[in-house]
């Protein structure tokens, strides 16, 4: 292969052996789940799930190494992670409350999962007044994510990956992209989106900063978060609740659905989500980022047009940056034909050995997301075997 | 005495219900330090008036307010929606694109208006945030319904306010930020929202107050 033919190939290809040699350590490290399970007894169809989503995961992470392209492959997993959610989440309610609706005693007793995505919301009550105001369980006990646990999980994967969370670790932005990634049309009907828009997760993060703070309620709980509908809800007692599911959906429907299909883009992730918006701003104390080497670049804007959270435009062709809001999911990298994008460590020179910082930066974000989306995609996997084999997910 | 303690014991809990109103109105406004600092003197005047117009009842009526649930709920359900209005005021306003009397000529209504007498806004947020219900003000309303005179419940208030407002200063150097451009549209925004949500709370407290 040419110089100039190897220069217009996209990303670095690290070729089948040096690539398995790569993913070898995460293999190893994300095979002490599977092992766990079934180290306890639970050889059943719950080992099973466990040692599928193995399978599934490590090919991907396997295939990420050696072909050098990372959203595709991540995208997937991602896109996974999210589907499975409900498939676990849903039954386990069942099971436990009799319904994915909670009654507001069962909210006020402690009874609702923890969800990171309210982290922007408790941390002033809880520095200020030393009250956690989501009504969830501090420590982990048979209800999903206390918030001791998440919390230690955000302030470990905020310090690795910044935003990178929002490609990595989140468990609801598969359904963005699920919806982003559907071809109706050769070319997206929403292509020209006004670039305030992008401000607007910074506003909806300050709006319910401030009113959590004055409420002592998670307000975005209570009245803006889409993904109510996927895991839980108040149950509609009353024409207040009524009111809320009616918002859950109608925000769920234009910001996860309607909008990610017209416009090919993850709407909710990058133009909505306040805990994006808090991550963004941890970007700034993270080592990684991702770098256009302006020499390399040719102006084709097909990053531009691949960016799914709206992080690149003009400017960053100039300054060789993306914007804040930057979720290193890397489509950006694997659409560049000059292979003029990468991952690049802060403090090191633009364009000099990439694969290590590429490298560097995929070890925590496979290890944030077998922990996080294997143990998920485990859980879900499990609900649809038992399925399969007793006509019940319950 | 008793008044500026009671503000100072209280302020942290009057700041976080006023900077939902405060914090994305002085952001979406765009200024520097020094005239976020004339933008709070004139909001902190218009909750002085708020907190004096609450005294002056709390001496007419002694207890009466605080039995007068349903009256007391549409009056606070109308100071949100009032806080609303003027928090789309803020979100609706656009920079003006030229100076003089040009600038002047855009726009309709209240956003005119809101530009011809720009301390209107501040003003009345503060005004209406003075009579918003909130427990501090509740403490110091019960202290001035148990005074005997007018004079003891005005100067309660007002050492009250003076109590509280210290918290706010610091608000002011938002202004630091200025150049930050999209801090602007982030307050424009953010003031929307929260537009929103007090609209909504208005309109709830108003008709559970009629029913």
């Amino acid at each position: 292969m040419t110089t100039s033919a190897r220069a217009l190939s996209g990303p670095p290809r690290l070729g089948v052996w040096k690539g398995l040699l790569l993913w070898l350590p995460i293999a190893l490290i994300s095979a002490l789940t599977p092992l766990q399970v079934l180290q306890s007894g639970e050889v059943g169809l719950f080992g099973l799930a466990a040692l599928i989503a193995w399978a599934v995961f490590n090919t991907f992470f396997a295939l990420i190494f050696i072909t050098g392209k990372t959203h595709r492959f991540r995208a997937v997993l991602f896109i996974l992670v999210a589907v499975a959610l409900p498939l676990e989440f849903v039954p386990y309610m069942i099971e436990t409350y009799g319904s994915m609706m909670l009654t507001e005693a069962t909210m006020l007793s402690s009874g609702a999962s923890f969800c990171p995505l309210t982290m922007p919301m408790i941390l002033i009550p809880a520095l200020f007044k030393r009250v956690v105001i989501f009504p969830g369980e501090l420590l982990p006990s048979a209800a999903h994510g206390a918030f001791s646990v998440m919390f230690i999980v955000w302030v470990g994967s905020s310090l690795a990956l910044g935003r990178g969370w929002c490609s990595w670790g989140c468990f609801y932005g598969g359904w963005d992209e699920l919806f982003s990634r559907i071809r109706v049309r050769k070319r997206p009907l929403l292509r020209r989106i006004d670039r305030r828009w992008i401000y607007l997760p910074f506003a909806v993060l300050l709006a319910i900063v401030l009113l959590s703070a004055l409420t002592y309620g998670p307000v975005y709980c209570e009245w803006l978060c889409p993904f109510k509908i996927v895991t839980e809800f108040q149950a509609p007692s009353s024409a207040l609740a009524i009111f809320q599911i009616a918002t859950f959906v109608s925000l769920f429907i234009g910001l996860v659905v309607v909008l990610p299909l017209l416009s090919r883009r993850r709407v909710q992730c990058g133009l909505f989500c306040p805990f994006g918006a808090m991550q963004s701003l941890l970007n700034k104390i993270n080592i990684f980022e991702v770098r256009i080497d302006t020499e390399k670049c040719s102006k084709c804007q097909r990053c531009l047009r691949s960016c799914p959270t709206f992080s690149l435009d003009e400017s960053s062709l100039e300054s060789g940056k993306p914007l804040l809001t930057c979720t290193k999911c890397a489509a950006c990298i694997d659409a560049c034909p000059q292979g003029a994008i990468a991952y690049h460590i802060k403090g090191t020179r633009i364009g000099v050995r990439p694969n290590v910082a590429r490298g560097l930066y995929l070890y925590p974000a496979m290890i944030l997301m077998s922990f996080i989306g294997a143990g998920i995609f485990t859980s879900g996997l499990y609900r649809v075997l038992k399925l399969v084999a007793t006509g019940s997910m319950i | 005495m008793q008044g500026f303690l009671l503000g100072l014991a209280n302020g942290t809990t009057c700041l976080t219900f006023c900077a939902p109103v405060l914090v994305p109105y002085l952001l979406g406004e765009g200024k520097g330090v020094r005239k976020n600092l004339l933008t709070l003197l004139l909001f902190l005047i218009g909750r002085l008036g708020g907190y004096m117009l609450f005294g002056l009842a709390a001496w007419a009526t002694g207890s009466l307010l605080l039995g007068a649930t349903a009256g007391q709920g549409v009056l606070l359900g109308l100071v949100y929606v009032g806080l609303a209005a003027l928090l789309l005021v803020t979100a609706l306003r656009r920079r003006a694109p030229v100076t003089g009397a040009c600038a002047l000529q855009t726009g309709t209504g209240a956003l005119q208006r809101a530009r011809r007498w720009p301390g209107a806004v501040p003003v009345g947020m503060g005004l209406l945030a003075g009579l918003k219900v909130c427990p501090p003000l509740l403490l110091a309303f019960a202290g001035a319904a148990s005074s005997n005179s007018l004079w003891g419940s005005l100067t309660l208030f007002l050492t009250f306010f003076l109590g509280t407002s210290i918290y706010f200063l610091p608000i002011s150097f938002l202004g630091a930020f200025r150049r930050v451009a999209p801090l602007r549209t982030i307050g424009q925004f953010s003031a929307a929202i929260v537009a929103l949500y007090y609209l909504y709370a208005g309109v709830l407290l108003v008709v559970g107050g009629l029913q």
